[in-house]
């Protein structure tokens, strides 16, 4: 032990000050780290971003952030479309009252279509779509007959009302093109509909990406509100949006929260109560919690600038963990007759400070996972439990000086007797309790299947769903998650690649595998390609006589004739740059353009109402194509690293087994061992029998259960003659323990209910097999070896 | 949303109205009411910028329940079919001008007092015919259309749209009648409007 000073110098007051400098620090750089916005809501936030190619990484973002801070509102009514619109009239004046949006659309402006039809008319000549190109290198005469089908449909008023800028029509062509989708408006406003009722659209725009908590509050109430008020006026409402599953997902969170940290309190106040009856025990488990977690907390946000509320979920399971060194250290106190704080800590300290070891390197391996998330829960953890322990070492000496019992605790009669009687039942039924094991591990591990969901990180209710769901098949304007990168060595080449790409996809929406795309090329003709228009266009319809016969023929006059080809003449040098198009272009458009960097330029392809993924996936292997599919390639890196954490369990076990041979001998190491082992393979059956998910998260659960399966194994190895103590120790902590993550289990989210089921079977089936290691030790024949280890633990 | 922007010229042809004044309801109720309506028409739209009108013929139908069939005839063949919710050209889907649908249905079906919606109304009615102004209410439709003038005795007879560019479109009806039944071909290109 030499290697541990602290052993050998006990000075309790010096200990208890440096544990209270230091949690001053902590307060200092906790006051100053959660006065800012420290927590994270988002789902988004909890998905790993390092594995992603940088450039895809940015389009990702790009992608997100406008679909991020979109609400989209649909006011519906039956009889009438004008009572839907005055349902949404109403919704918008409480919608703009509420301060929580830059934007509420109702009516939709014409500002921006006429300045932008200004700004591109010069260059009409230039700007053909892909219909047109067509038509005219076909046949140009069917272009005349288009025109004319146009022109006397009885709601051709605007190509007519135009016909003196644009007699051929070519640019109003164009326009029209550049949306794929077409709404029905009324008074300005979108009115949708379906068999049963007309549906009024208002489009909203969140001040922030990432909504604070309250914010995030406000809005769902709003949304509440907003729904019983149209009900009530005989309408109905439908409301969708990334930050009503966000904020779902943070009230959900909230509960399991208060669930969590009041249930596991609640437990441990009573089981302390019970076992001490005596306030100190109880102020100073508190106090090692509180301070654990406060560490914790304070430490995850000045490291990762912002904590995932997910991560408190876990974080408030942590105050059944992080009690166990408190527990054992006050239930030493029945293990003698004239014990004090000094002989105490001298016993326990090894066995904690392994305790620590094992839980550290656990809560280690979650930290290697890339999710965000777990590497907070990991930090989190190992901070909470490291402080904790802090806590029971340095300043518990000085706090529990004349601590003493007079009372033999009903509890530790119980735990006497499980931990003499329980060991002897089951040795002597050992046989057919082995073959039960056995059975049972091995009908559960062939149930097992494991599934890689990136869903499971967000359970919103089947309701918002549906309703999702519903918007999106009656206004299939919000692009899906999924789309194309697509990159060229210059804009040339960018252009000729997505062209491509927009040629399939063409293919693809005919085969009803989508409802849209939208790719800039569609609307900007690369410089080339402008030349080729404007060449088309001579070939075709100028050089030829046959604009001018149109013309003549529908009844302009030979000077507008004169006019139009002069004009046609002048332009033939115009060309419009691709940024100069942007400008002109609405958010939405402008985003889908990544820019040019460093020989290459890139941009995004938006996908609406995708139904069959797997054929556009295919359309990878064009040039310069990335296929980008959040979901799918998120879903594949879970079944990755599901694998690696396999991998990682297996050497966590292999360290902890060489740690304990080495300082045990190979046989106590594999004695102890066993405790962890048959955990992990009952946790794992009971998955397979209980049709569990199984996936990554499970996993890092094992690994927690790995860790206090090694605990409880060591405290009992360890005991000696402590063994009464021990197991009131031990029994205590895996009540509490059992009752923070027995409570996550009741999580709504599934990789939360995961978690807390595959430890709560752990921990039940590591306390029963923990009492049975003392016993072999006992009464194992090697006797010497044991003396050795009781002498050097008790440092006698 | 562009999208939504760029569609709003285009679609400024039709809306709807309020107030049911007298005369309109005198008027609605001369007018033939039937499921079933379908005739001849002819279209004269005046172009400033042309020197003679553009003239079109061809039949109409018009369902209560299915919505409008405009099959254009000279000087070009082609189709027009709308709904409340959905309009499709030769050049494909297009959005549905501003109540469009329902505009159709009212002059076509005689529920005229569905027009007082967008428009305000003055009229006239007479011994043998009738006549109906409408300005619309709606302060974009303002921008293109100033005045429609609808007549016709117990059939709608005559349409007249004024828009404020100077263009002048004169649609009249003939050979006005409400078969009991739709045709097959008339069912079939219904059938193209079912979603």
């Amino acid at each position: 032990m030499s290697n541990k000073p602290i052993l050998n110098v006990y000075h309790p007051k010096l200990t208890a000050g440096l544990w209270l400098a230091g949690m001053l620090v902590i307060c200092i750089l906790g006051g100053q780290a959660l006065t800012k916005d420290w927590l994270e809501t988002g789902f988004l936030a909890l998905l790993p971003t390092g594995e992603q190619q940088p450039e895809i990484a940015k389009a990702t973002r790009q992608h997100n952030q406008l679909s991020n801070r979109k609400v989209i509102w649909l006011a519906g009514a039956a009889a009438t479309s004008g009572e839907a619109i005055a349902h949404a009239q109403k919704l918008k004046q409480q919608l703009e009252q509420s301060k929580l949006f830059n934007k509420v659309v109702l009516e939709f402006s014409q500002q921006q279509y006429i300045r932008q039809y200004q700004q591109l008319f010069p260059y009409r000549y230039q700007l053909l779509d892909a219909q047109t190109q067509e038509v005219l290198v076909k046949k140009p005469e069917d272009l005349i007959q288009q025109n004319l089908e146009i022109l006397n449909s009885p709601i051709g008023q605007m190509q007519a009302a135009d016909l003196e800028r644009d007699p051929s029509l070519i640019f109003s062509r164009y326009f029209n093109a550049q949306n794929p989708i077409k709404l029905n408006l009324e008074q300005g406003i979108v009115v949708l509909s379906d068999q049963h009722r007309f549906w009024a659209l208002l489009l909203t725009d969140l001040q922030d990406e990432k909504l604070q908590l309250d914010k995030l509050e406000t809005l769902a109430s709003l949304v509440d509100s907003a729904t019983e008020q149209v009900k009530a006026a005989g309408g109905e409402l439908l409301v969708s949006g990334m930050a009503l599953f966000t904020a779902h997902g943070a009230e959900s969170a909230k509960q399991e929260i208060s669930t969590v940290g009041i249930g596991s309190s609640i437990g441990i106040i009573v089981l302390l109560w019970a076992t001490f009856r005596s306030v100190r025990p109880l102020l100073l488990s508190s106090l090692a919690i509180g301070s654990g977690l406060l560490a914790a907390l304070v430490i995850c946000v000045l490291f990762f600038g912002k904590i995932h509320i997910l991560t408190l979920v876990f974080g408030a399971s942590l105050i059944g963990v992080a009690d166990d060194y408190a527990q054992h250290f006050l239930c030493d106190s029945f293990g003698e007759k004239d014990w004090n704080p000094r002989k105490g800590l001298k016993f326990i300290l090894p066995g904690l400070t392994l305790g620590l070891a094992s839980n550290l390197l656990s809560y280690a391996g979650l930290g290697f996972s890339p999710f965000p998330g777990l590497q907070e829960v990991a930090l989190f953890s190992a901070i909470g439990l490291l402080v904790a322990w802090l806590t029971v070492v340095l300043l518990f000496p000085l706090l529990l000086t004349g601590f003493t019992f007079d009372h033999q605790p009903g509890i530790l009669k119980l735990t006497t007797y499980w931990e003499e009687r329980w060991p002897l039942w089951v040795s002597k039924n050992r046989r057919w309790l082995g073959l039960i094991l056995a059975v049972f591990v091995a009908g559960g591990l062939w149930r097992l299947a494991p599934q890689d969901d990136v869903r499971l990180l967000q359970s919103p209710p089947a309701e918002l769903l549906r309703t999702a769901d519903k918007i999106r098949s009656l206004f299939p304007m919000s692009p899906d998650n999924q789309f194309f990168l697509v990159s060229g060595k210059d804009q040339t080449d960018w252009h000729q690649n997505e062209q491509t790409l927009l040629k399939r996809l063409d293919a693809v929406k005919q085969q009803k595998a989508l409802i849209a795309y939208e790719g800039l090329s569609d609307y900007w003709p690369a410089v080339n390609q402008q030349q080729q228009n404007y060449q088309l266009l001579k070939h075709q319809l100028y050089d030829s006589g046959l604009l001018e016969r149109y013309m003549t023929e529908l009844g302009f006059d030979e000077r507008a004739v004169q006019a139009e080809l002069k004009q046609f003449a002048e332009a033939e040098r115009n060309t419009l740059a691709l940024p100069d198009w942007l400008a002109t272009a609405d958010e939405s458009k402008r985003q889908l353009w990544m820019g040019c960097d460093s020989g290459c330029c890139q941009s995004t392809v938006t996908l609406i109402g995708i139904s069959d993924a797997g054929a556009l996936a295919a359309l990878q292997d064009l040039p310069g194509v990335v296929w980008v599919d959040q979901v799918e390639s998120v879903s594949a890196l879970f079944a990755r690293y599901r694998i690696r954490a396999s991998g990682l369990l297996l050497v966590a076990f292999c360290l902890a087994t060489l740690g304990l041979g080495y300082k045990f001998g190979w046989r106590n190491g594999a004695t102890i061992m066993s405790v962890p082992v048959v955990a992990l393979a009952v946790s794992l059956a009971m998955l397979g029998w209980f049709d569990q998910l199984f996936s990554l998260f499970n996993l890092f659960a094992l690994l927690l259960v790995l860790g206090i399966g090694v605990d409880y194994g060591l405290f009992f190895f360890m005991a000696g003659d402590r063994r009464a103590s021990t197991s009131l120790g031990v029994t205590l902590s895996a009540l509490t323990t059992l009752l923070a993550f027995g409570l996550l289990a009741t999580s709504s989210t599934e990789i939360v209910h995961a978690f807390g089921f595959t430890v709560t079977a752990g921990i039940v089936t590591a306390l029963l097999c923990a009492p049975l290691i003392g016993l072999k030790v006992i009464y194992s024949p090697r006797r010497h070896e044991e003396k050795t280890q009781t002498s050097c633990l008790r440092g006698k | 949303m562009i999208l939504i922007k760029a569609l709003l010229l285009y679609c400024l042809a039709f809306s709807q109205g309020v107030a049911g004044e007298a005369v309109l309801t005198e008027i609605a109720a001369r007018l033939a009411k039937t499921p079933i309506t379908q005739g001849d028409f002819h279209q004269q739209k005046q172009l400033k910028v042309l020197r003679k009108p553009l003239i079109s013929t061809g039949t109409f139908t018009y369902d209560q329940n299915k919505g409008v069939i405009w099959k254009t005839l000279t000087p070009v063949i082609s189709l027009l079919l709308v709904n409340e919710s959905k309009l499709l050209t030769g050049q494909g889907e297009q959005a549905v001008p501003a109540a469009f649908g329902k505009v159709f249905k009212a002059m076509l079906g005689g529920d005229l007092a569905a027009l007082t919606d967008g428009f305000s109304v003055t009229g006239t009615d007479q011994k043998t015919s009738w006549q109906l102004e409408l300005t619309p209410k709606d302060e974009m439709l303002k921008k293109i259309i100033s005045t429609m003038v609808l007549s016709g005795d117990t059939e709608l007879r005559d349409l007249e749209i004024r828009e404020t560019g100077g263009n002048i479109t004169r649609i009249s009806f003939d050979h006005i009648t409400h078969p009991a039944q739709l045709t097959d071909e008339q069912q079939a290109d219904f059938e193209r409007l079912s979603p």
